[in-house]
């Protein structure tokens, strides 16, 4: 109780409201941007929040990554581009409802299905993470191992049509996990003599770089970068969205469940969860025929989804330290940075930071209403700033926040470095989510697998002896038989290139 | 530029090789079995694996007629490689020059140039660089004390 009281304090002060309503507002412009996207807005807060106390610092990422995701719908909706990949899903049935004349509907449905799915997402949060966290106390470094191992897998398991190519990312991330003096010796390796890298790579400018800079030269080497002309919402968004609640209860529960468990799964974040609900939406519709051609239905199911999924990509992170999504991983990054660990301890050692986290989703998803309602009257104007100016600004961001980090000019180096890497692997169709869940989780599996030989004398029996770390042990052994399997079969799949 | 599935394998493979190789020269833990080289051998024996399927797959699976090197469309055309190769570039000057020049010379110019590149008006670009920058300034380098570098013009404030 105490706790709570604690964070609803936190959060009433009018630093953190001032915070809240400032990065809403940077949120909804950087996801109603096609092309900029809600990862990419959590990288470059990244350097401000450094600056920040912890509850602040996650009232800027939990209220920019809700605005965001729900800002996607609107160039989707008005010009048939997302502005995230998390609305990509429904973009085309979106852009037929405004060329029926029912573009506030769209955009109506998008606003409040994601703030209805956000909270069901929040309430799953706040329920299951401090029942699992009770568990996760209990777990020794074989269960962490195999946690970890399921982590990994899961990533590309679940996120990725060509498995071979998403185990080499995962592979490169660990590779570049290696670089530095963290392994259980404590020994320099991979430095070269390079003094920057004995601490290894920095997180935060390896992560502006795969996320923003990236983007950066993906936009600026596109043929045009000018967006079409959007047109005004002047009806009532709100209208007819009660009728839709009362029509669709199912599609709501459904998408927001399913949302908010893709969302938990590591690697898997609000995109997949958007494909996947507008699938299940059309496969169990008592109108599949009228998908594509304007229907609002999947929307609903979607919208609900994807904000779900933000949610729920935060219980491994706090849990376990396992990030659900790309901006979960910028968050961990963040709560390292604050001396904060995230895992088990935390809601024993700082549960007002936990509980002040569960407020803040709760919040962020009521004044989605309000805030998104405004967005979309704004939306004209905001598809109206030219990408051609703002880019060069984005590049230059990148480089001050890198430079933030560390206040070294070696920073920029490491974030345009996997600036390149992370275009080369997207034009190579290599996937940059699990490269980043690599460099992670890498530092944690070395820790768990050379500890746990260590304890059990070199025997991998003991992987097995504890009850819990059997019964991961024996799931993650079944996903990787699945996945061989699935790897042959990719093999035998003629390849375009 | 987009190369055939079997050269990015080959090229995964050999850094595979020599994660390997330089995991031989670490020293073991004294008196433990598992130290700092098991780790990068694991990770050079997986990537190594996954490369060796790629290379498999590109080689025996490739469409045929799938070239080595495939130029992308935006290296044709040479005004989006030049915008690529600009933004790229006038990075690397800001990492090379930043403690000489400083940031708000070196910021203002790099917008300037992306600005002109970009075909917006030169005016309204200045205009927009010169402010983009002073407010970086004041926001990073005075609210929170990041010492951004201020180069050629140390002294003047």
């Amino acid at each position: 109780m105490d706790a709570i009281i604690q964070a609803l304090l936190l959060i009433a002060d009018p630093y953190v409201i001032l915070l809240i309503c400032l990065s809403s507002a940077f949120g909804l412009f950087v996801g109603a941007m096609p092309g900029l996207t809600a990862t990419m807005a959590t990288a470059l807060l990244v350097p401000i929040t450094f600056f920040m106390p912890p509850l602040p610092a996650m009232a800027v990422i939990v209220t920019t990554s809700c605005m965001a995701i729900f800002a996607g719908d609107i160039p989707g909706a008005l010009l048939r581009i997302p502005g995230t990949p998390a609305s990509a899903a429904y973009t085309n049935e979106a852009y037929a409802m405004t060329v029926k004349g029912q573009a506030e509907t769209a955009l109506g449905a998008g606003v409040v299905f994601s703030a209805i799915g956000g909270i069901f997402g929040t309430i799953v949060l706040a329920t299951s993470a401090p029942l699992l966290a009770e568990v996760a106390i209990k777990f020794s470094s074989f269960e962490y191992f195999w946690l970890v191992c399921l982590g990994l897998t899961c990533a590309v398991f679940i996120a990725l049509d060509d498995p071979v190519k998403g185990m080499l990312a995962l592979f490169i991330g660990l590779a570049v996990a290696l670089i530095g003096l963290e392994n259980p010796a404590g020994l320099p390796r991979f430095v070269f003599g390079v003094t920057d890298l004995m601490s290894g790579i920095e997180m935060i400018p390896a992560m502006i770089g795969m996320f923003a800079i990236a983007e950066v030269l993906r936009i600026v080497a596109a043929a045009t970068t000018r967006l079409p002309p959007a047109r005004a919402i002047s009806g009532s968004i709100f209208k007819g969205q009660w009728t839709l609640t009362k029509k669709y209860p199912k599609q709501i529960l459904r998408g927001s469940t399913i949302g908010v468990l893709i969302g938990a799964l590591p690697g898997a974040g609000a995109d997949i969860a958007s494909w996947i609900t507008y699938a299940t939406a059309k496969k169990f519709s008592k109108e599949p025929e009228k998908f594509g051609t304007g229907h609002v239905e999947g929307i609903v199911e979607s919208g609900a989804a994807n904000n779900a999924a933000v949610s729920g990509a935060w219980i491994p992170a706090l849990v376990f330290g396992i990030p659900g999504d790309s901006i979960t991983a910028i968050v961990i990054g963040v709560l390292y940075l604050k001396n904060i660990i995230p895992g088990p301890m935390v809601f024993v050692n700082q549960p007002a930071i936990v509980t002040g986290i569960f407020a803040l989703f709760f919040l962020a998803n009521l004044i989605l209403i309000p805030f998104g309602w405004l967005a979309i009257k704004s939306a004209k104007h905001i598809l109206a700033v030219p990408r051609e100016i703002l880019m060069p600004i984005v590049l230059l961001f990148c480089i001050v926040g890198a430079f933030a980090v560390t206040n070294s000019p070696f920073a920029i180096g490491v974030m345009l470095a996997f600036g390149l890497i992370g275009f080369l692997m997207e034009e190579h169709g290599f996937p940059v989510a699990p490269v980043i869940l690599g460099i992670i989780l890498g530092p944690m599996l070395e820790q768990n697998f050379v500890t746990s030989m260590i304890k059990s004398d070199g025997s991998f029996l003991g992987f097995f002896n504890r009850p819990i770390a059997a019964g991961l042990g024996v799931v993650t052994l079944a996903v990787w038989g699945v996945m061989l399997l699935r790897g042959l079969k990719a093999i035998r799949v003629p390849q375009t290139a | 530029m987009r190369f055939h599935d079997s050269v990015c394998g080959a090229v995964l493979l050999a850094l595979a090789v020599f994660i390997f190789t330089y995991a031989l020269t670490i020293p073991p833990m004294p008196g433990q079995q598992y130290g700092a080289d098991v780790f990068p051998r694991m990770v050079a024996i997986g990537l190594g694996a996954f490369s060796l399927m790629l290379v498999f797959r590109g080689w025996k699976y490739s469409a045929p007629g799938t070239p080595w090197v495939a130029i992308a469309p935006w290296m044709r055309d040479p005004r989006t490689r030049g915008n690529f190769i600009l933004a790229f570039v006038l990075t690397i000057a800001y990492v090379l020059l930043d403690d000489i020049v400083g940031f708000i010379p070196l910021g203002i110019a790099i917008l300037m140039v992306l600005f002109v590149r970009q075909k917006v008006e030169w005016r309204k670009g200045a205009v927009i660089a010169v402010a983009m920058v002073v407010m970086t300034q004041f926001l990073f380098g005075n609210l929170l004390r990041v010492p951004l570098p201020r180069g050629i013009l140390t002294g003047f404030w």
